[in-house]
């Protein structure tokens, strides 16, 4: 499959509705591809984002279906922040269909950030975890801290990726931290929001939409591999509490995929919803071996001007993390970066490159691979 | 904490699964009894589920090297043992969390409280039956938790056991029983509840109160616990005639036979929280039991854990500080109940 056209809105805190963060992601989409409504077979929808603010709408695909004037098939699903990757992965298995739209929005930040802190938990399970107080960051913390402990990896590691995808970010117009970016030693003296884990360690909640018109047609640029894999919602249940079993798995399906290795990836953007968990992916899609990942970022390797830069986009700790849209603003980021016009922050090498988006805390995992034609 | 483990392919789970999807075998409970912490996180961000920080986010781990989350007011450091005191005093208010498994709960209130019953013991389970609703309103105590008491009880071997409630209402309690499904649960467990106002009654000072609360060792009152009410004591008030209690609350309020009841030396209260109503009656998520023989503390600090100022008189001016906890701590599963269901 092809992929003919992306969308994306800024990230920001604009209190628009969903579905027009959803519906101005897809008009830039279908100009990208130089289509029309019209030309859409089908359309994967994916939100978390019904309850927020009062935008109580479940049916969101008829929705849909009336802002978009169509009565193609649309389907809706939900995998939290891995939703993206999950809708583009169900797109691509969708057999008798020409061109499919894949589509991402949230209205999530609109309130206190109690709200927002709950809405996330909810993601978690609810009698063992939500009640124990196990919010995002701090399933992460407890994770990371088993790392450190194994491994030897220090909190500066973390400084040094936060540093790096908000420098990224200062350098892209659609990144919530465009031009804003943020000194090493502010990042290391952040307040803790569950230790070990800082401020500066934890992606922003953003609102905003994406979106992905997939093709059998050729285009500039091929899906060449993907995965997808899921994982124990009890996140102190699985066998390994240092590593994301789901991303080990769904990595090497889509290399499998794509029959290439790590070291063919040019330009990577990989789930940072928090620091650790970006170092973390960095041996768990082989990018680095099992305990190396602090020396791939101590070694600037993965910076902008590296060999294989990562999150050139600011990713999700410094562009935003607008919940089931992050997949697709994935995506929307390495099919430009591929393109070769991405402006300040372009690579060098962008012939393949490669997502990775995270459901929960490892619980829903896709990877996907794409290739410059 | 319980695990369930496949008997014959050992995969565990801590969900209570039916069976195992894999050899469809049965699944073995696997109970700890040592558990030490292996992880901590100091919390220092609130959310509507978690308003008081810092918490710790534990990860515990138990001999069978079962992992689990666990939250605490207290930085317990890793290594240390998760002990958890009991006590058997007259207003010690025993919390604990129900995790998918009811009987598991009670046992451990039971436990947490020194409440011993023997096979001879003579129990009245007093359930609430307050209105012919169905379970999912959380007026009555639910057919779940019923049936988990009467379980509990069974699995002790004890024999006598008794069923009892009293309507104050034109409603019999025969009507509420069924459409509740209440009387179902019953049933199953080859049990007829029965009317306390059919029965005698006899004088205690100004009170006439049931004569079931002499023939029997132990009142288990099943309190559905409501948010702003003092509903463990009221559900006590059914054990007064229904004359008696008419007109002792028109001559001197509730709060009198508050009083009365705090002399009733042989209740239990088992609470359930599971979802109980807030003061607008709507349901929230708690999945909370409490247990004390002091239905007034009971009452208090089940109103504390959901941050509920407006309460009934008699409960605040309960100082909560002076209440032992024991089990979960208050702050440990306390929220503001109104701000989300």
């Amino acid at each position: 499959m092809y992929i003919k056209g992306v969308g994306m809105t800024k990230f920001d805190y604009s209190t628009r509705s969903w579905w027009d963060f959803a519906y101005s992601a897809a008009i830039e989409a279908l100009q990208d591809a130089k289509m029309s409504m019209s030309d859409i077979d089908a359309i994967v929808f994916t939100s978390i984002s019904s309850a927020a603010g009062g935008e109580h709408q479940t049916h969101k695909v008829s929705f849909l279906s009336d802002i978009f004037k169509t009565n193609v098939p649309i389907i809706e699903l939900v995998s939290v922040c891995g939703g993206g990757g999950a809708a583009f992965w169900t797109a691509l298995k969708m057999q008798g269909f020409k061109n499919v739209m894949v589509l991402a929005a949230e209205k999530f930040a609109d309130n206190r950030s109690e709200v927002a802190t709950d809405w996330i938990l909810s993601a978690a399970e609810r009698v063992y975890e939500q009640t124990e107080g196990m919010l995002f960051p701090t399933q992460n913390a407890l994770v990371w801290q088993a790392y450190m402990k194994k491994y030897g990896a220090t909190m500066d590691d973390l400084s040094l990726i936060a540093h790096k995808n908000h420098q990224n970010a200062a350098l892209n117009p659609k990144a919530y931290f465009y031009k804003k970016p943020l000194e090493l030693e502010k990042i290391k003296n952040s307040p803790e929001v569950s230790s070990p884990l800082r401020l500066m360690d934890c992606s922003l909640s953003v609102n905003g939409g994406a979106a992905v018109i997939l093709s059998s047609e050729k285009s500039d640029i091929e899906v060449i591999g993907s995965g997808f894999a899921t994982d124990y919602i009890l996140t102190f249940g699985r066998d390994d509490m240092t590593h994301f079993k789901a991303t080990q798995m769904a990595a090497k399906e889509a290399f499998e995929n794509a029959g290439i290795t790590p070291k063919d990836i040019d330009v990577a953007e990989i789930h940072d919803a928090f620091t650790s968990v970006e170092l973390i992916s960095y041996e768990d899609l082989g990018f680095a071996e099992e305990g190396k990942g602090a020396e791939l970022i101590r070694s600037g390797k993965i910076n902008l001007d590296g060999e294989m830069p990562i999150n050139v986009s600011g990713g999700l700790k410094a562009k935003g993390h607008p919940i089931s849209v992050t997949g697709l603003a994935q995506i929307y980021e390495i099919v430009h970066q591929l393109r070769g016009d991405c402006g300040d922050r372009q690579v060098k090498k962008h012939n393949i490159g490669l997502t990775h988006n995270i459901g929960g805390a490892g619980g829903s995992v896709t990877v996907h691979i794409f290739k410059k034609i | 904490m319980v695990f369930y483990q496949c008997s014959k392919c050992k995969k565990k789970w801590q969900h209570p699964v039916s069976i195992c999807p894999f050899c469809f075998s049965e699944l073995e409970v696997i109970r700890a009894k040592e558990a030490k912490v292996i992880a901590s996180s100091k919390v220092s961000i609130p959310s509507l589920l978690h308003p008081k920080v810092p918490y710790y986010a534990l990860v515990i781990e138990d001999e069978h090297g079962n992992r689990y989350a666990y939250k605490s007011m207290e930085n317990r450091k890793v290594g240390d043992s998760l002990n958890l005191e009991t006590d058997g005093s007259y207003d010690a208010v025993a919390i604990w969390k129900v995790n998918y498994n009811l009987l598991d709960a009670i046992e451990k209130i039971a436990d947490l409280s020194c409440l011993q019953l023997k096979k001879d013991t003579k129990v009245l389970v007093l359930p609430t039956l307050v209105a012919p609703v169905h379970n999912y309103m959380r007026e009555n105590t639910s057919l779940e938790f019923l049936d988990a008491v009467l379980s509990y009880l069974e699995e002790k071997g004890v024999k006598n056991i008794k069923i009892a409630t009293q309507s104050f209402d034109d409603m019999p309690i025969e009507a509420m029983a069924q459409k509740s499904g209440l009387l179902d649960v019953c049933l199953k467990h080859k049990m007829v509840p029965f009317d306390l106002s059919a029965g005698e009654f006899e004088s205690i000072g100004k009170a006439k109160l049931s004569k079931e609360l002499k023939n029997n060792d132990i009142i288990l009152n099943l309190a559905e616990l409501k948010y702003g009410k003092a509903s463990s004591v009221e559900n006590l008030l059914k054990l007064f005639e229904k004359q008696n209690y008419q007109a002792l609350k028109y001559l001197h309020g509730e709060e009198c036979l508050g009083e009365i009841i705090k002399e009733i030396n042989n209740v239990f209260t088992l609470g359930e929280a599971m979802h109980p109503q807030r003061i607008d009656k709507f349901p929230i998520f708690r999945s909370l039991v409490f247990g004390s023989r002091n239905a007034s503390s009971l009452d208090a600090v089940f109103n504390a854990t959901g941050m509920v100022k407006n309460i009934p008189k008699q409960l605040a001016s309960i100082n909560i500080s002076n209440i032992p906890t024991v089990g979960r701590t208050i702050s440990e599963v306390q929220r503001n109940v109104d701000l989300v269901l």
